[in-house]
């Protein structure tokens, strides 16, 4: 609280005031940084608590093993997306919103969207502390939109929808709903990643392993999609475009 | 053939895998308690957000109208995706749900991730999503796997963002075709695996499969037409209704057995 020059005024505000004085952008920073890692942690147990409580109290036989094998599976397939996904939203959002965004989700189809609108509508550019604020204030609009609308229809209409629809129709969307996401969310990936080499890659390489190598063992089947993934990208990171083309080290893998 | 159908019907008799009985589970007043704690929590953190915000326009040079204006602008600006991630939850509800959904598909993660996570748990435990053999230690397992990978996005948000404030210039030289390239096959490489593993199931999910991956691309091309760039959100919600809905007519053809 001893800041040596107070930034009260003007959009001249610069991140170099050294402490937090009231009402500057640094106040912000720390407010929101120590705010939004506490309700980050917060949102976090919440939503680890339900199926833990299923695991340790509902009785199911549930064993540390199937737990372990269950998560590295997942793990086995997106610990790079863990990682990579927060390093680049970083310079998009900025600090204050990325605990913000990755709690609230849906990032790239909802929350982004709404923050370019916001800063547009008000003529700040993204980057600057005017931006920052827009972001941050249209993210809140969003949320509150969003929460808004999941309990109503999805809580409170969805819930009683799913008790009313017949039996039948409920039976063909649970046993389908699964190839009915995979087959859009593929196309939107393709579309959107705009990947051409990285597409041709892994559509062979995920083709090889789940109608060659699983058929023949079986055992692998649990870890089909985490060796397609790492295969995938090994030899889509060798095949990228501005590499000279290397065929000894590709014909091999793709053409069998 | 016959084998599996009748370890499918031993398991059918499991009275944990009848469908009413995972649903019930799923369903359970605790897990609506620790959805609604979430919910609660971003409605807490926002709070806190436009309060902070509100102190430190003045220093970064915007008025009090101005930030309602923002406020409003992202409101509205959501409305449409939100409804679409509605949709799309909707019909995720028979299979997880609604604690689950809202938390996991509304909330943290995303319809890609959340369901890509799940199939590849269920599948760990010899479970098929929705199947005969997905029973409540299925769901649980499932459940527990898709909630630790999302938290794991949570954890990494939570200990590279102090990180990347701190190196914020040198992040940005790190090698572009890394950050592209690599995500970019990663999540093509699950979805085409994830994708594929669904064509031996049976012919219905083939069909399903087809026909979903040929409106979302009727509709991502129509998308691209004046005046049609809702399509955009609103593609995916589509395409699974759509393919939903190709399913029920191959079943009723005759295509495959009931499940």
């Amino acid at each position: 609280m001893t800041a040596p020059f107070a930034t009260t005024s003007g959009a001249t505000a610069t991140t170099s005031t050294p402490a937090a004085s009231p009402g500057s952008m640094a106040e912000f920073d720390a407010t929101t940084s120590r705010w939004g890692r506490l309700t980050m942690l917060a949102g976090l147990v919440f939503s680890l608590a339900g199926p833990l409580y299923l695991v340790f109290f509902a009785d199911l036989g549930v064993t540390a093993t199937a737990l372990f094998t269950a998560f590295a599976a997942v793990a086995g397939t997106f610990f790079v997306i863990w990682i990579i996904e927060p390093i680049t939203y970083f310079p998009i959002l900025g600090p204050a919103s990325m605990y913000q965004a990755f709690m609230i989700g849906n990032i790239s189809n909802k929350l982004l969207p709404s923050a370019l609108i916001a800063q547009a509508r008000i003529d700040a550019r993204p980057g600057t502390h005017r931006g920052g604020l827009a972001a941050v204030m249209a993210i809140c609009g969003a949320a509150f939109v969003h929460l808004l609308s999941l309990l109503v229809f999805v809580g409170i209409l969805g819930t009683w929808l799913i008790s009313v629809i017949p039996e039948s129709v409920t039976d063909v969307v649970r046993v389908y709903v699964l190839p009915a996401v995979l087959g859009a969310v593929i196309i939107q990936a393709i579309v959107s990643l705009k990947q051409v080499r990285a597409t041709a890659v892994a559509a062979v390489v995920a083709a090889l392993v789940q109608f060659v190598l699983v058929p023949l063992v079986p055992a692998l089947g649990m870890a089909a999609t985490a060796i397609s993934v790492i295969v995938t990208l090994v030899i889509g990171w060798y095949v990228r475009k501005r590499e000279p083309f290397e065929p000894t080290t590709t014909e091999g893998e793709t053409h069998p | 053939m016959i084998a599996a159908a009748s370890v499918a019907a031993a398991q059918a008799a499991d009275p944990s895998s009848d469908p009413n009985a995972v649903l019930a589970l799923a369903n359970m007043p605790v897990l609506w308690i620790c959805a609604l704690g979430v919910f609660l929590v971003i409605a807490i953190q926002s709070v806190i957000y436009m309060m902070a915000a509100r102190k430190a326009a003045p220093a970064a040079g915007l008025s009090q109208q101005e930030l309602k204006t923002t406020f409003r602008t992202g409101a509205i600006a959501a409305i449409g995706p939100s409804l679409a991630v509605v949709l799309v939850a909707v019909a995720l509800l028979a299979l997880f749900g609604t604690p689950a959904t809202l938390v996991r598909i509304g909330l943290i993660g995303s319809v890609q991730y959340e369901t890509a996570a799940a199939s590849i748990a269920a599948g760990t435990v010899g479970a098929e999503l929705g199947g005969p053999s997905y029973d409540q230690q299925a769901f649980a397992i499932m459940f527990f796997a898709m909630s630790l990978g999302g938290a794991m996005w949570m954890l990494s948000t939570l200990i590279l963002t102090p990180l990347l404030k701190k190196g914020e210039h040198r992040m940005a030289k790190v090698n572009p075709a890394l950050m592209t390239v690599v995500p970019a096959a990663a999540l093509l490489g699950a979805f085409l695996s994830l994708g594929f593993a669904e064509v031996p199931k049976s012919s219905v999910h083939v069909i399903t499969l087809a026909a979903s991956a040929l409106v979302m691309g009727a509709c991502l091309l129509l998308a691209r037409l004046p005046g049609m760039r809702w399509l955009r959100e609103w593609g995916l919600g589509i395409a699974i209704l759509l393919g939903l809905a190709a399913a029920y007519l191959a079943q009723a053809a005759g295509f495959a057995p009931a499940a």
